[in-house]
This record gives C-alpha cells, sequence and structure tokens, in this order.
C-alpha cells in the first residue's frame, strides 16, 4: 500500500489525531459505531454459551465466543451489531459465534415484521469457516446467509470489513449479501485465503509470500475500484460511524438493485475474463469500473464457448440423469447441468476439461457456475411466478469445492457464490421446494453455493460421498495439526468427521439413503432415491420456507445444544428487562 | 490446554462482575464475579484455562504475589492463549482495577 492510499483522503495532522477502529477489540468496534449509552449486550461472556467443541481439543475457548452481539441505535435507529473479534481464532465461525450472529439477524426480521425496523450491521473480521467445528461452522454460515436474505428486503444489513484480517471463506458471501458494503484501505475481502489457494493450487496459482498480489487482489482499496464494496472510509472510528449512519439512512435497497441480484452485472464482467489473457488486478478497474453495472463487452469472443468432447462420467451426471428420467439434461455452461421435469428443475455441477477458468475444470464451483446456478434458479422462480403450486429445485452435488484460483480471487468468486446463494434463497421464499441430494463429495464453499440453502438435504449412505468445511490437507495446514492428528480428533469430534454418517448427526441431515451402486445406480437404487426426493418435496411444501428445521430436527436437539441455547437466550434478552 | 485451579485468602469483595481482555495469541480475558450478595467474602478462587501446558508453578507464583498485594475477594476465571506472565499481572490489574470503579459495564 502507498502513503497515500493508508491516508484514504485524511491529511497527516487527521491521521494523528484519529481515533483508530482497527485497534478496538469487538466490544469496542461495536460501542464505537452505536449512540452513546444504547449498547446493550446480548449472550455476553457471562452467559457463559463458549463454544463446546474446543476443550476436547485442547484449545482455550472465550466466553463469548469470540462475538459480540449489542443491540442499540445508529443515530436514533435501531440496530444490531454482530461484531466479530479477530484476535480470537482468527475470527473463524464456530457453532456458536455462528449461531449469535444467525439468530441476532432473525430477531432484528422478526422485530422489523412487527414494527420497528432494526438494521443489522455486521463487522467481518474472519478467516471463515472454523476449522476446528468445521461442519457445524459450515452450516452456520449457510443460516447466516440466510438470515440476511430474510433481513434485507425489511431493513439494511451493513457489512464493515476494517481489517487487519479481513473477511474469507464462506463469511464473504454474507458479505457479498449485505446492502451495502463499508471498507477501509486495510480491508481485505476474499473467498479463498492465500494460503488455501497456495496448498490446493501451488505456489504458481498464488504465492501467499506475496504482500503486493494479496492487497492487488483482495486489498479494500481493489474491492472499492472494482464496485465490490460501497465506501471506502479511513481507519478511524468517527468516520466509519459517519459511513455507518449514512448507510442505514438510505434505507433498504430496491429489490432486484443488491449486488448479488445483479447477474446481468456479473455475466457481463465474467464476459470479459479469460485466464488465457494474463491480466493485472489494477486492469480489473479499468475493464470493470467502480459501479456494479453492465461492463462493456469487448469485441472479439473472449469468452466463446467450446463445444466439448465426451464428458467425463462422474456421480453428479450419472445421478442427475437417472433421477431426472426422460427430462433430457442441457448444459446452462458444460460445466452446469439443468433437466427440467413437470415437477421439477434438477441441477448440477460437474466437470468441464475445456472450462477456461482451468481451475474449476474438476467439478468445482467457480464463477461461472455460480452464474449458471443463479440464472437457472432465477429463471425458474421467473416462469413459475404465476402459478400456485410452485416447481422443486434439486440440486443434485457431487463437487470437490470451490475453485481455488487466482482468477476467481480477482472477479470476486464470494460475490458470484453470493449471487447463486440469493437465488436459492429466492427461489425457497417463493415457495419452490429446494432439496439437495449428495451423491458425492460436498466440500467446503461449493456446498456453500450449491446445495446449503435447500430445505432438505439427503446423501447417499455411502463411503465416497464426503461433507466438509475444507479438504484435510489444507484443514491440516490452517489448523497447525497433521493429516493424522485430524483423523484422530474426528472420531471424537462430530463436526469434524469426514465420514457421511458422523455428518448425518449434526442436524441438517434430513434423510441418509443406503443405495446398492453409488456410481452406478441400480434401477431400485434410483426409484429408492427418487422417492425419498419426492417425499422431501413434500415436507418441505407443508413446511416453513426458513431454515428453523435443522435447530428443530431430532439430531440438533442432541448435537447442536449450543446452538439451541443461543437462540433462546438471544431471544429471551432480545427486548431490555422491564 | 490445562486447567488449574487456585484459592488465596481475600478480606475486600469486588462490587461488580468484570470482564477484561481476549483470548488472542499472547493474551487471555479474565471473567471476575464477585462473592454471591449477603454472604461473606470467601476468599480468592481462580480457574485458569491455559493453552500452555506445564506452567504451573508459574502460574501460581504470578497468581499469589498478586493476590496477596490485591486481596479482592471473588470468582476469577482466567482464559489464557500464551500470555506472559507481565501481561498476565496487566489484566489482573486491569480487571481489580475495574472492579472498583464506581459503575459496572454495560453487559
Amino acid at each position: 500500500m502507498t502513503d497515500s492510499l493508508l491516508l484514504a483522503g485524511l491529511t497527516w495532522q487527521e491521521l494523528l489525531a484519529r481515533r483508530s477502529f482497527i485497534e478496538l477489540d469487538a466490544l469496542g468496534r461495536a460501542t464505537a459505531l452505536l449512540d452513546p449509552g444504547s449498547p446493550r449486550v446480548l449472550v455476553g461472556p457471562f452467559d457463559r454459551l463458549e463454544s463446546p467443541w474446543l476443550v476436547p481439543q485442547g484449545i482455550t475457548p472465550q466466553a463469548d465466543d469470540g462475538t459480540v452481539i449489542a443491540r442499540g441505535s445508529v443515530d436514533g435507529h435501531p440496530a444490531v451489531i454482530a461484531s466479530i473479534e479477530q484476535g480470537f481464532q482468527g475470527g473463524g465461525t464456530g457453532e456458536v459465534s455462528g449461531a449469535k450472529i444467525s439468530q441476532a439477524l432473525l430477531l432484528a426480521a422478526a422485530g422489523s415484521r412487527a414494527g420497528t425496523p432494526t438494521a443489522a450491521v455486521i463487522l467481518f473480521e474472519t478467516g471463515g469457516v472454523r476449522l476446528q467445528e468445521a461442519n457445524l461452522g459450515l452450516n452456520a454460515v449457510a443460516e447466516i446467509c440466510s438470515a440476511v436474505l430474510d433481513l434485507r428486503p425489511l431493513a439494511p444489513v451493513i457489512g464493515m470489513v476494517a481489517g487487519t484480517v479481513g473477511s474469507f471463506g464462506g463469511m464473504s458471501i454474507a458479505a457479498g449479501l449485505c446492502t451495502r458494503l463499508i471498507v477501509t484501505p486495510q480491508a481485505r475481502i476474499g473467498l479463498n485465503g492465500p494460503a488455501v489457494i497456495e496448498q490446493e493450487g501451488g505456489i504458481d496459482e498464488f504465492d501467499s509470500s506475496d504482500h503486493a498480489l494479496i492487497w492487488a487482489v483482495d486489498g479494500g482499496e481493489q474491492r472499492h475500484a472494482i464496485g465490490l464494496a460501497d465506501d471506502l472510509v479511513a481507519d478511524d472510528a468517527d468516520l466509519l460511524r459517519a459511513a455507518l449512519i449514512d448507510a442505514i439512512n438510505a434505507g433498504v435497497a430496491e429489490p432486484g438493485r443488491h449486488r448479488s441480484q445483479r447477474l446481468d452485472v456479473l455475466a457481463s464482467r465474467l464476459a470479459t475474463l479469460d485466464p488465457a489473457t494474463p491480466l493485472d488486478p489494477r486492469d480489473l478497474r479499468a475493464l470493470w469500473g467502480a459501479r456494479y453495472e453492465p461492463a462493456p463487452v469487448p469485441p472479439g469472443d473472449a469468452a466463446s464457448e467450446h463445444t466439448a468432447g465426451e464428458p467425463p462420467s462422474t456421480r453428479g451426471r450419472t445421478w442427475l440423469h437417472a433421477l431426472s428420467e426422460a427430462a433430457a439434461p442441457e448444459p446452462i455452461i458444460p460445466s452446469v447441468l439443468s433437466a427440467t421435469t413437470d415437477t421439477a428443475r434438477y441441477l448440477a455441477v460437474v466437470p468441464d476439461p475445456e472450462n477456461r477458468f482451468y481451475r474449476a475444470r474438476e467439478g468445482q464451483v467457480g464463477v461461472t457456475e455460480a452464474l449458471a446456478l443463479a440464472q437457472a434458479i432465477r429463471d425458474l422462480v421467473e416462469a413459475d411466478k404465476d402459478v400456485q403450486q410452485k416447481r422443486a429445485v434439486i440440486a443434485v452435488v457431487d463437487l470437490p469445492s470451490q475453485a481455488y484460483g487466482r482468477y476467481e480471487e480477482m472477479a470476486g468468486l464470494h460475490q458470484a457464490m453470493a449471487a447463486s446463494t440469493d437465488a436459492y434463497h429466492a427461489a425457497r421464499i417463493a415457495g419452490h421446494p429446494i432439496v439437495a441430494i449428495v451423491v458425492g463429495t460436498a466440500l467446503s464453499g461449493g456446498f456453500l453455493t450449491h446445495g446449503l440453502q435447500a430445505n432438505q438435504i439427503l446423501a447417499l449412505d455411502d463411503p465416497g460421498v464426503e461433507i466438509h468445511a475444507m479438504h484435510k490437507a489444507a484443514a491440516a495446514r490452517i489448523t497447525l495439526r497433521t493429516v493424522d492428528e485430524l483423523d484422530e480428533l474426528a472420531k471424537t469430534i462430530a463436526p469434524l468427521s469426514y465420514r457421511v454418517e458422523d455428518w448425518a448427526k449434526l442436524g441438517f441431515c434430513d434423510g441418509l439413503l443406503k443405495v446398492e451402486n453409488a456410481d452406478a445406480p441400480t434401477p431400485q437404487d434410483v426409484t429408492a432415491v427418487g422417492s425419498a426426493i419426492a417425499g422431501a418435496v413434500q415436507l418441505a411444501r407443508g413446511r416453513p420456507v426458513d431454515l428453523s428445521n435443522r435447530l428443530d430436527s431430532d439430531a440438533a436437539v442432541t448435537t447442536r445444544r449450543a446452538s439451541r441455547a443461543v437462540r433462546d437466550l438471544l431471544a429471551r434478552q432480545w427486548n431490555p428487562a422491564r | 490446554m490445562q486447567t488449574l485451579n487456585y484459592r488465596f485468602p481475600a478480606q475486600e469483595a469486588a462490587s461488580h462482575r468484570v470482564h477484561i481482555g481476549i483470548v488472542a495469541s499472547g493474551d487471555l480475558e479474565i471473567l471476575l464475579e464477585p462473592p454471591a450478595a449477603g454472604k461473606p467474602p470467601d476468599g480468592v478462587v481462580v480457574r485458569v484455562r491455559t493453552s500452555v501446558n506445564g506452567f504451573d508453578t508459574v502460574w501460581h507464583d504470578v497468581l499469589k504475589r498478586f493476590f496477596t498485594r490485591t486481596p479482592l475477594a471473588g470468582r476469577w476465571e482466567l482464559n489464557d492463549f500464551g500470555a506472559t506472565p507481565g501481561v498476565v499481572n496487566l489484566r489482573l490489574r486491569q480487571a481489580s482495577e475495574a472492579a472498583a470503579a464506581a459503575s459496572g459495564p454495560t453487559s
């Protein structure tokens, strides 16, 4: 960063006299943003709802699990702030900290519906899912995304990334869903952190020791300059509060105007990108501009689609064909297949060996896949808008992960994934039953984008089915453990396990289905899974369109006691005691 | 992680509860709760949960020295992430000063 950038419009005198926001802890940040005298901390340290998963792993917990929920007012407007403590476990989202954020958003939405519009502010300072709570953290992020989308039409949801950790992992999808996003020059926003990309794609893909590259790609100034953040504000508590007041006064955005709803912009931007033509992050500023509006399409055919040869056979493709019966699957793009029957649209992300985004060739969810999923879902919602009985969306899930790549991060993979997350949520709220059926691997952000917004989640009971927050090798690197140590811990800590039968105990599995052959399903397998899906669709139609069933299932009552305790206590404390 | 429990004599009682610090690298958080209302002070009860094993003696010495000078009765919970004795002392002083201050925090 240059000196002038750090100043962000301030004189040196102002810079020296300022009250640094970055140097504050989570409570200090929340207090600095709320009106003086108004903050009231909910589910605070003395309520002792700490993570139940850390002590068994030999990790010291924090009494409030590293997330401060504070109610109060901002310039007189009722508001709730979720402030993530970056010093505790890198701000990672665990079961408790995640439940605190999603429940606060849901209570703000309930309050808004009841006549007290309550804005929410999320201070993103997080490395993403807390890998020590892996699958529970991943689900927590899905619930947070859903809750942001529930509240967003009723009251503004303002995201703020001040630094120095920044926002990474699935929580950046939530950042991409916010009504408005405020950043400092010290902020970073990305989906995959540099170390994870280096682990997965090699040092040529991303050198995590190259700080200039990291800032050029993820830095707050860059995100603002390409329209992925709305306000670039210096690290000054008063200026950030002024920006927040401005954002809250602006109110809710018009329907369809949120960044995550602007598929036209995303499509036009991606059409200008081809990793075969090297591009400097700075070039994107000229190419895309700071306003989130459609980019001019370049002359020529930079984004021409290829004609694929014989596509590789995978579980995703196989099951999509089998389940959608007579409907012939059509490629939205070669790596996203859609098959539509009278009652449902089946979607799968599949490998495309010729994908121009080379980091998404093995079936990963990358920028174009996220866009294609969003388009396919939005199209269905539009087609059924006047129909009483909405068709179901069946997410056939078999994906190695999201795409770990430099180009993906430059383009803002988190924003593309926010588009499909938003689309899935919109379909669910509109009354389309969403059912995910995991037939192979369902990892990390890929699953967040394609599957975890479903009303009902089914999985094959098969050793080839694996659901997790991160590949083992990368998870080991990030948590400073060996793969053997991870395997050992996974035997006793359910959310860490890579085995589907352990995942099924976490409370958000609606059916574990035995099949004879998961790779080449027999006709009986297809019938059994097909009827399980039909049953799940029926269940989804009769139940609330939110994700509350994930906390009320029998398994959740046992395994997610902490989440339920957070939900209950936060609700009790929401309004001041009389 | 290691859990250590200590008791020290104390006559004065904290007037209200205090929360200080963060479980961040090289730091710790302290939760101090005064003795239950109407009950005589029952000395200092300390529970330390520390990420670094094997420093029992150091913990004992640091805490004993502090509570000899500051005999503030109550239940002290320390959640430690590798703080040095200097930082531990600083946080203990911060907590005791906050407990002596006139008004309690908002939380």
